[in-house]
């Protein structure tokens, strides 16, 4: 679990999708996620899928990983899906099982209903496993900048997440220090009764809480030592730059858009 | 005296960030409850938001609600947004009247009042929510809106949301009493050196 809290979901690599620019990631699965929902025939969805799984092998990641990601959904993917076995009556009686008809549209809809929900999870975890939570963080900065013109604080909020993401690991390693110095104490949140559970976890949050502000102290000052004085005129370590591979995936991607719609009903 | 204002700016902007660090971290160490089905679990996140809340003001008690949040969907790989935003809508309306409360009232009792309060509205604001907005939106979201229907919907707000939502108020504020009682000094001094 410490793991995955500290890089997410990335898996590092040298594919065409990890290297793009996380701007034009983000816009690509941002406009997928809409017109999942315009796709209402098999060649519209057949558009879709072909883009998903093309996606997907580019990045040439393990399918084990890909299928990791998709474990907390599976159960919902097969409710939704025998849910509609028994709940639609469209179409030809197709058998009866146990008292229920099975219903040609049922099977119709539960499938493509199924295939939306696989085709959303996928493509949205391809986003985290191709990009570091940090880069997702630099290209939602720069996306957000517009809002800058409103006074909404974006440098402010990117500042924010950056340092989160930075001090998970540490915070991580601290909580688990404090626990088990409590633990050989005594004081244990893990076991017994629950009045006693909640009343071991104060002892583990007054240190936390204490040290945190120093931290943030401490890094407050760092910062300023070396003249940090907010967004304006900053200059950054990581810069994004659209390139032409960008450009082409984007072009791809408008005319997958333009074969959805003319697809449509079909 | 410019320079000042910038630089307790930029250590409350840290400050709410180290705290929805802390949030996140507390978020993952949820403990289940014997008596729950397991997707229900119980966690601490809320008591960051709400010392930043106490400490600052109710906006800031949001922004730590929001990073922990956002870091949730950047770390899990956003699969499951509608929750999050749930998320993030009970977690604001239970830290909202505790600070507004504790703000004008101040002391022990106000801070009780405030919890009770707070539970009172997340429990009765997500049953509305999920009545009205959320169950209707997933099942929209998996092409079987018979699965919103009145009974259904009744069902599950009143045998699931409202139940764990007011246990989930009690237990954090059960929590949170004892946790205020012995960093009132403590919060107060923070106060006072940050106020600038």
């Amino acid at each position: 679990m410490n793991n995955a809290l500290i890089i997410g979901q990335y898996v590092p690599g040298e594919s065409l999708v990890h290297r793009l620019d996380p701007r034009t990631k983000i816009t690509v699965i941002f406009f997928f996620v809409f017109i999942v929902f315009l796709a209402n025939s098999v060649v519209s969805y057949s558009v879709l899928v072909i883009f998903a799984l093309l996606s997907m092998f580019i990045t040439r990641i393990p399918i084990r990983f890909i299928l990791k990601g998709l474990t907390p959904v599976w159960f919902l993917i097969v409710f939704t899906f025998i849910l509609h076995l028994i709940v639609t009556n469209k179409g030809t009686v197709l058998m009866d099982l146990f008292g229920f008809s099975i219903y040609s549209g049922a099977l119709i809809q539960g499938f493509a209903i199924s295939i939306r929900f696989f085709l959303l999870i996928l493509v949205t975890s391809l986003l985290t496993l191709t990009t570091t939570p940090i880069e997702i963080t630099d290209a939602i900065e720069d996306m957000l900048h517009p809002l800058k013109k409103l006074r909404f604080p974006v440098h402010e909020l990117a500042l924010m997440m950056s340092i989160s993401l930075r001090f998970i690991p540490t915070l991580m390693q601290e909580t688990d220090k404090i626990s088990k110095a409590q633990a050989s104490r005594g004081v244990d949140f893990r076991t017994g009764p629950l009045k006693e559970r909640i009343r071991a976890v104060v002892p583990l949050l007054v240190p936390l809480f204490v040290s945190a502000f120093k931290r943030a102290e401490e890094l407050a000052m760092a910062m300023e030592a070396r003249g940090y004085q907010g967004g304006e005129g900053r200059t950054k370590l990581r810069e994004l730059k659209l390139r032409k591979r960008d450009v082409m995936i984007l072009l791809l991607f408008i005319a997958v858009v333009a074969v959805l719609l003319v697809t449509r009903n079909y | 005296m410019q320079r000042n204002a910038q630089s307790s700016k930029l250590l409350k902007t840290i400050i709410l960030a180290l705290l929805g660090t802390i949030s996140l971290v507390l978020f993952f160490l949820n403990f289940p409850l014997p008596f729950l089905p397991p997707y229900l679990k119980i966690d601490f996140s809320e008591v960051p938001a709400l010392i930043a809340a106490l400490i600052f003001s109710p906006l800031a008690g949001v922004v730590v609600e929001g990073i922990k949040n956002l870091l949730y969907l950047l770390v899990s790989g956003a699969a499951d947004p509608i929750g999050v935003a749930a998320n993030f809508l009970a977690g604001v309306m239970f830290i909202a009247p505790v600070a507004i409360l504790y703000h004008k009232f101040k002391g022990v009792k106000s801070i009780i009042s405030g919890l009770v309060t707070g539970t009172m509205v997340m429990a009765i604001g997500m049953s509305v929510l999920n009545y009205y907005v959320v169950l209707p939106a997933y099942a929209w979201f998996i092409g079987a809106p018979e699965m919103a229907g009145a009974t259904a919907k009744w069902v599950a707000v009143s045998a699931g949301v409202l139940p764990f939502n007011l246990l989930k108020g009690v237990i954090v504020g059960l929590l949170f009493i004892p946790l205020f009682i012995k960093m009132k000094a403590w919060i107060e001094q923070k106060q006072a050196n940050l106020a600038a």
